[in-house]
């Protein structure tokens, strides 16, 4: 008993430290951005709304979150249908390569950032598409399209593959099939994907250095170039923007699919 | 053909009418002859989309072979190896390998060791809300950037920031964390603790709790048990962790150029600065190639012992080794 009380207690202390870890970024955040001074203090010298009047006055910033916003959109639009009848092949259907080509639809993740970033410069550089906004949405699409695939493969792998034999089976034609049978029941995977790679999109960093320039820049990379010279408290005020994008995105999870869908196992 | 869906009368409702539509258009296109094709139909905006990443790998390769020539500033004209030579003799790149490779040791380590309690608590509590609240604060730092999360570390960490606040008020002498590489290995296991818990938690719902109660009631100490069943249950999830959290380390940018302040540089800031500073492509370009093969292998080796873990797809026999 005293070992399993012992475990109890280490494991209780790791996950109180974890919660703590994870919060504490955020929370100095929130706390630094209604500070009253020009410098971040501690404890805080005061409350005040001060930086949150200088952002809305700040165009640079507005710009910039609504470039934001662009690319997150671009990048759902794209990754929507192309992530989901891509996890619907590759789960659906036996295919022949099918090894070959999860390892070419990984190379997003095997390739590191700093080389797609650089790649995709180049590529867009050929095509003609650097200077414009919707590119930036295009790539953050390419390098973050393993995760629509998860989302949606694993609710495939949960769907009974009997629906849509039944639906044919009653003169369903393919088209009719797929957006009355298929879709709905995959429906959790690919809300739950395209939620996240709106928020990647949104969060994108390092390509998105590289690919903007500074009628283009986006969200993260002004905050960036800005921390790069000095610590203010108006960054803080930026900043709770992106948490209360989190947590609208959490809400809408939670709401749409449960965020508990994160725990299913794959065997399921 | 006596299906109702086939009956085409004026109370079709007009989202079946519409599907009807775009049944005929179908037809025309991609008629039932084609249905053999039809997953590489579904395939092809995925692969496409993947392309322009492939297609970004020529020129780099390309450029990596091409020296830079100092009279003239440009890349060479003829294949060389000179490049990947100058990785090979310059000193600055080996401290800079070895700075990242043992970051992302440390930083896997630490992060599979803070995540596995964390992810089994998530996935075993009887409450809840307690799973709720594990879910949430999980989630919130996953969906902020990591260039907010750093700026967050930075204003614990500084100067005036919260932990000398802290270690002021309990009498301590200040600390100075701030731009050093313990400061880049904190922020970076906290940005990998979400992505290891996610990839743990689905393993460990694998495991049923019947296999741990049993194991407890037959004696097993709570180590026992974890060293004995749990480890060896959840290790797709343990080694896709392992992987996600190692590469991205390995490849990480904004942390360390964030919280490092320059003097802490990890590979991808070389090859940025070889793109963007320095102007030698040739240069940046082999750093890239050759991070991208070392992190491939990583992944390759690991891979070709453990298979796809819960990094692939889908489940299937070709998956599993």
């Amino acid at each position: 008993m005293t070992g399993s009380r012992k475990a109890a207690w280490i494991i209780g202390a790791i996950v109180a430290f974890d919660l703590l870890f994870l919060a504490l970024p955020t929370l100095v955040v929130l706390v630094a951005s209604f500070t009253p001074g020009t410098i971040i203090t501690f404890p805080p010298p005061g409350f005040s709304l001060r930086w949150y009047a200088d952002l809305l006055q700040a165009r640079d910033f507005a710009d910039a979150l609504w470039r934001s916003l662009q690319v997150g959109l671009v990048c759902t639009a794209l990754s929507l249908p192309a992530g989901t009848l891509a996890a619907l092949a590759l789960a659906r259907f036996r295919l022949r390569f099918a090894t070959g080509l999860q390892i070419y639809l990984l190379l997003p993740f095997t390739i590191p950032l700093v080389v797609s970033g650089v790649g995709l410069m180049l590529v867009f550089g050929r095509l003609g598409w650097l200077g414009a906004v919707w590119p930036v949405g295009v790539a953050a699409c390419v390098i973050n399209l393993p995760f629509m695939i998860w989302a949606v493969a694993a609710s495939v792998n949960h769907l009974d593959p009997d629906l849509e034999n039944a639906a044919a089976n009653c003169g369903a034609p393919p088209v009719h099939s797929f957006f009355t049978v298929t879709l709905p029941a995959v429906a959790p995977g690919v809300l739950t994907g395209a939620l996240i790679m709106f928020i990647l999109a949104v969060n994108e960093f390092l390509v998105s250095l590289m690919l903007t320039d500074a009628r283009t820049v986006t969200l993260p990379v002004l905050v960036y170039n800005a921390i790069r010279s000095i610590i203010t408290p108006d960054l803080a005020a930026v900043s709770v923007v992106y948490v209360i994008l989190a947590v609208a995105a959490i809400w809408l999870l939670d709401r749409l699919v449960g965020l508990d869908i994160f725990l299913k196992s794959k065997q399921g | 053909m006596a299906s109702t869906i086939h009956d085409k009368g004026a109370g079709r409702p007009i989202g079946l009418r519409l599907l009807d539509l775009l049944e005929a258009a179908r037809e025309r296109l991609w008629p039932a002859r084609m249905a053999a094709l039809t997953p590489w139909l579904f395939l092809l905006p995925a692969v496409l989309l993947t392309g322009l990443l492939a297609a970004g790998l020529i020129p780099l390769l390309d450029a990596s072979l091409r020296p830079l020539d100092r009279a003239t500033f440009r890349l060479a004209e003829d294949y060389a190896l000179g490049n990947y030579a100058t990785l090979a003799t310059r000193p600055v790149y080996g401290v800079i390998a070895l700075r990242t490779l043992m970051a992302g040791l440390v930083v896997t380590a630490a992060t599979l060791a803070l995540a596995f309690p964390y992810a089994w608590m998530m996935v075993r509590t009887p409450h809840a809300w307690l799973r709720k609240l594990l879910l949430v604060s999980l989630f919130l730092p996953f969906f902020i950037g990591q260039v907010v999360r750093a700026y967050g570390w930075l204003i614990i960490l500084g100067k005036q920031g919260l932990l000398n606040a802290l270690l002021d008020g309990l009498g301590l002498p200040p600390s100075s964390l701030a731009f050093t590489y313990t400061a880049v290995l904190i922020g970076l296991v906290q940005y990998m603790l979400p992505f290891a818990v996610l990839m743990l938690a689905p393993a460990l719902t694998a495991v049923p709790v019947e296999v741990e109660l049993a194991s407890a009631s037959l004696g097993a100490r709570p180590f026992a048990t974890f060293r004995h069943i749990l480890l060896p249950m959840a290790r797709p999830g343990i080694v896709a962790a392992g992987i996600v959290v190692f590469t991205l380390t390995l490849t990480d940018f904004a942390m360390p150029e964030i919280m490092g302040g320059g003097g802490n540089d990890f590979i991808a800031s070389a090859v940025y600065d070889a793109f963007f500073q320095l102007g030698d492509a040739g240069l940046g370009a082999a750093l890239g190639i050759g991070l991208t093969l070392v992190g491939s292998a990583v992944v390759g080796v690991i891979l070709a012992f453990f298979g796809l873990g819960t990094l692939g797809y889908v489940e299937g026999r070709e998956q599993r080794s």
